[in-house]
């Protein structure tokens, strides 16, 4: 012990030991959201698959447990055991990253949501852009992917996929800016203590223009229906990811779910008030208050996923040159515009 | 563009009604049948696998006229006689399309389609039929009273009721 008194002071001794009680409670907070994430994804495929069998008067998976409740599992399992095809002509280093890149992307955003009032692994300032930025990254993933297949359609997917990204992630920028301005920040915990602090409770109802751009643009953003052209089954067979097979697939279809969460998230969290309940509600139902922040967040998401669902249920494919003239002609405007009015509002009122 | 149609594309009317149709439809019985442990209801008369008629002394009733196969749009059956009696009476199954002309033409009744639709194989040699398992389907599927039935509902020859003018060509054969 002497040998150590003499480098390290009780003090730093002291430091070093809650330091690393901090790292361990973060990694134990890592571990549960990405494993009850995953859990997520893996049933939001199962609950995808029912919501739109039952849409189109079909059952849905039903042969797996009771009404089809293993089927995810059973999904992983067959990914995780299916031969894993690299095609000869492709770019073999870059075809291995592409899906590492794709879903560690959509996962790290995870970081930054909060679930509850008090559960937010960072809880950084610039959440908001933090997670911009990083979905700016999982264009790479996407392109990079259609680029190392070495296939043509791997490659339209892929040109089509970032050009649709790049315009969509504007207008999604754009309409989260009136949302900034209401708050006052981009710390996401603060904006949805800032909405449950304001007049309506959410901003969804001040900001429903942005509210509406956002989801269109979200729906654009995670390629879902009916603005999936990247993966469009009818031309590209699967678009980017036509290569990949068994695990290498599995990340990109993990990924692809994962951003979905996050942007149901983000919704719930910047347009929905995220863990809280507007004040009239708790008002007329005083017992709500009791429910754990969690559960109204967990709703609010899953209210957002089904939308996703029910939509692809309902709606065909987009024309490109249409789903680049809403982009750009459309949404982007409208969301200026709201971000003008915004503003006025906040300087005048 | 009019003030109505603005109106209609600012708040996704279209969209907006389609959606309310997927909800609606969301919440009505689906339609699947669950195969092996649920059955479509097999309304009687379903033209099904073949079988050969007996007549009540459990002889074949087919005399080896080939009017069936004559009028087999897809030439799937094959009759071979020798010294008036029908020594090989065939089926290609795979080549069949139902459509129950064979059973309309017979003038005995004697080839009939059953209500079993289940004999799938992964032998083509299982479904060409011959005419021991034409025979023993009827057993199976129209044995005892249902063929009588059944012949009289469904597969009543035209010669039954009407008659051939006595001075045209027409079959004037004995009936078993």
């Amino acid at each position: 012990m002497d040998i150590f008194a003499n480098i390290i002071t009780p003090q730093t001794l002291d430091a070093l030991i809650k330091f690393g009680i901090n790292v361990a409670i973060i990694i134990i907070k890592i571990a549960v959201v990405l494993g009850i994430g995953l859990l997520h994804v893996a049933y939001a495929t199962y609950f995808e698959r029912k919501v739109i069998g039952h849409m189109q008067v079909r059952l849905g998976p039903m042969r797996v447990g009771p009404h089809g409740l293993l089927q995810p599992i059973a999904d992983g399992i067959k990914l995780f055991f299916k031969e894993d095809i690299i095609p000869a002509e492709a770019d073999k280093p870059v075809f291995y990253l592409a899906p590492v890149i794709f879903m560690a992307a959509s996962m790290i955003n995870l970081a930054v949501i909060p679930f509850s009032s008090n559960f937010v692994i960072a809880n950084i300032n610039v959440g908001l852009l933090f997670i911009f930025a990083i979905a700016g990254l999982g264009v790479y993933g996407i392109f990079i992917s259609g680029w190392a297949s070495n296939s043509k359609y791997a490659f339209l997917g892929g040109l089509r996929s970032s050009a649709q990204v790049i315009s969509y992630e504007i207008a999604i920028g754009l309409s989260l800016v009136g949302v900034m301005i209401k708050a006052g920040s981009l710390n996401l915990t603060d904006i949805v203590n800032a909405q449950e602090a304001s007049r309506y409770g959410m901003y969804a109802i001040p900001q429903i223009v942005a509210f509406v751009v956002f989801t269109i643009a979200a729906v654009a953003e995670t390629n879902r229906t009916p603005f999936d052209l990247p993966e469009a089954e009818s031309e590209l067979v699967a678009g980017y990811f036509v290569e990949y097979s068994g695990f290498r697939f599995a990340l990109f279809f993990l990924g692809e779910y994962i951003a979905m969460f996050i942007m149901a998230s983000l919704a719930a969290v910047c347009f929905l008030g995220g863990w809280t309940l507007p004040w009239y509600v708790t008002k007329a139902l005083p017992f709500l208050t009791y429910v754990p922040g969690i559960v109204w967040f967990l709703l609010k998401v899953y209210a957002f996923i089904f939308f996703y669902y029910w939509i692809r249920a309902t709606v065909p494919r987009y024309r490109y040159d249409q789903l680049m003239a809403i982009g750009w002609k459309i949404l982007i405007p409208i969301a200026l515009a709201n971000i003008l009015v915004t503003g006025l509002v906040k300087i005048l009122v | 563009m009019t003030a109505k149609e603005l109106v209609k594309k600012v708040f996704f009317i279209e969209i907006l009604k389609g959606m309310s149709l997927t909800l609606r439809r969301m919440f009505s019985h689906a339609v699947t049948i669950q195969y092996p442990t649920e059955r479509r209801h097999i309304a009687p008369g379903f033209r099904g696998e073949h079988a050969l008629a007996k007549n009540p002394e459990g002889k074949a009733k087919c005399v080896g006229c080939g009017l069936c196969a004559t009028i087999c749009p897809s030439q799937c059956i094959h009759i071979f006689r020798e010294k008036g009696q029908v020594t090989r009476y065939e089926i290609e199954v795979l080549r069949c399309i139902y459509c129950g002309f064979c059973m309309e033409v017979c003038p005995y009744g004697a080839v009939v389609l059953t209500e079993n639709y289940e004999y799938s194989d992964y032998k083509k040699e299982n479904l060409y039929l011959i005419k021991d398992r034409l025979l023993s389907n009827w057993d199976k599927y129209m044995g005892r009273k249902k063929g009588e039935v059944y012949f009289r509902k469904f597969w009543r020859p035209m010669s039954e009721d009407f008659e051939t003018p006595s001075g045209q060509a027409g079959f004037k054969g004995k009936r078993s």
